[in-house]
């Protein structure tokens, strides 16, 4: 880990009106890892993830993704191609197959021929394990299923990062193990990932680093055996004997 | 009462119920009532030259609704985009435009069309481009139900969840890209009927343009009845045939609706 950071966030802060989001928050991912945000609800992780795709843009402070400055780019979309996003409501496109979802982007973004998206298509509904269901429309599959569809929509772009916003909480319990392999498979092929989630499990199998958020701030950043077995912070603590 | 019993008197009762509930009165009442009107129209030589008259005025009516329709379909989705826009130009233009339009009555702006646009028009290009007739009623109704159809596509816009458009810039489409791959087709499935029943309205509306003088469905009725008198056979067979058309039209829009709805 002694290359660049992909993800530089410097200082960043991020209000809605007087509701401060995200306060003076400073964080660098490094290519390969595996980036858990957790804490309390309303403590800003979606922001602060949200803020790294400019889906959300920032009032003050930088954030440099594979070197560009998202706030100064000319082009936010050709960092957008960079970064794969996966939400808590996997906003697949209803009216388009789980084929149609993965193609679109691969066609009008990355230029692709119909043949050669069908074909990165098919590979990437296989690789989450739902290859048979490519001619279902969202509405016809499960919770689990959708999520996977828009992991595999994600990661047909070939990005350099991945960002999963809560992916699994509205997911049935029997649905969340599926999506949740599908997750650590990525980790272990060294995709950079920055999670929001508060599945202790897969925090566990496969984070780098974990960093806590509350009330906007950046409490603590650590690993997973400190944080399972010493966290430093009192708040850290709080907030891990409500979750665990 | 055993299982099987009941399930025979449901099974037998059920359908029986629904099978009335599901006939479309309405559609029933209006065919009596069709066969009837069409009985009297076509054994009454009055009706039969009241008919033969007036249904000239029907090809002029159809084509201006069509022409209008088509254009306020394309110039309010133009305008029903500028009214979702961030650019504050492009959405005080249409905001201001949709408010004139909405606030003013379409027979006043189809006599504007009329006797004000299209003279200045005229003069203003030395008589190259005339307006009179068909283009100034198409550009009167056009420009008004442009209007109301951009308030509908908005209203369709924005009914789609924000995640969809999140989605589809996420992946690396532009804002335009996205609209078009992504929001705009479930939106535009969404107001497929208020849209339908705003080419109902129009069909009715044309009838405004016999105040410009075009010889469409109305203005051809009331020619035959100052010509003949006969106010009651005339009226009654201009009410007729919008009807006809209105019907058929509803029909269509139904048939549309229901294959999207499919789709």
């Amino acid at each position: 880990m002694n290359s660049e950071p992909i993800i530089k966030i410097e200082n960043v802060y991020k209000s809605f009106g007087h509701v401060k989001a995200v306060v003076d928050v400073s964080l660098d991912v490094y290519p390969g890892e595996v980036v858990v945000i957790i804490g309390p609800s309303g403590g800003g992780k979606s922001t602060l993830l949200r803020c790294i795709n400019k889906l959300e843009t920032i009032d003050r402070g930088r954030i440099l993704v594979d070197g560009h400055s998202i706030t100064e780019t000319k082009n936010i979309n050709k960092v957008r191609e960079e970064i794969g996003m996966v939400f808590q409501l996997f906003n697949l496109f209803p009216h388009l197959t789980a084929l149609e979802n993965i193609v679109l982007a691969q066609r009008v973004v990355r230029k692709r021929s119909q043949k050669e998206a069908e074909e990165v298509a098919h590979d990437q509904l296989q690789k989450v394990g739902i290859g048979e269901k490519w001619d279902s429309h969202p509405s016809q599959l499960s919770g689990g299923q959708q999520q996977r569809v828009a992991i595999a929509r994600a990661l047909a772009m070939d990005p350099k990062i991945m960002l999963f916003d809560e992916p699994t909480s509205a997911l049935d319990p029997e649905m969340i193990k599926g999506v949740l392999d599908v997750m650590l498979d990525l980790a272990e092929e060294g995709m950079t990932m920055v999670v929001v989630s508060h599945e202790m499990g897969f925090v566990r199998a496969a984070a780098d680093r974990i960093a806590l958020l509350d009330k906007g701030s950046l409490v603590e950043v650590t690993t997973p055996e400190k944080l399972f077995s010493a966290p430093e912070e009192e708040r850290t603590k709080e907030f891990l004997s409500q979750i665990l | 009462m055993t299982t099987e019993a009941r399930q025979a008197r449901d099974g037998r009762l059920l359908p029986f119920d629904m099978r009335w509930e599901s006939v479309p009165w309405w559609a029933v009442i209006l065919a009596i009532v069709g066969i009837y009107v069409g009985w009297s129209v076509l054994t009454s030589e009055e009706y039969l030259d009241a008919l033969a008259f007036i249904i000239n005025g029907v090809r002029l009516t159809l084509q201006v609704t069509l022409i209008s329709y088509v254009i306020g379909l394309i110039l309010g989705l133009i305008l029903g985009l500028m009214r979702v826009s961030d650019n504050p130009v492009l959405y005080a233009a249409s905001t201001l435009y949709v408010e004139v339009m909405r606030g003013v009555p379409l027979l006043v702006i189809i006599l504007y069309m009329g006797f004000v646009v299209t003279p200045r028009v005229r003069e203003g290009t030395g008589g190259q481009v005339d307006l009179q007739g068909v283009p100034a009623a198409v550009l009167g109704l056009a420009s008004c139900y442009a209007a109301y159809m951009a308030e509908v596509y908005r209203g369709g816009i924005e009914s789609i969840e924000r995640g969809q458009m999140e989605a589809a810039r996420s992946l690396g489409m532009n804002y335009l890209e996205a609209m078009r791959h992504v929001v705009l087709p479930q939106a535009i499935r969404r107001v497929l009927p208020p849209l339908g029943n705003n080419l109902i309205s129009m069909l009715k509306d044309s009838s405004l343009i016999s105040v410009i003088a075009l010889e469409d469905l109305l203005q051809t009725g009331r020619l035959y009845v100052s010509r003949t008198y006969r106010a009651f056979e005339g009226f009654n067979s201009v009410a007729l045939l919008y009807l006809i058309m209105t019907l058929f039209l509803s029909l269509v829009v139904r048939i549309v609706e229901r294959k999207a709805a499919i789709e």
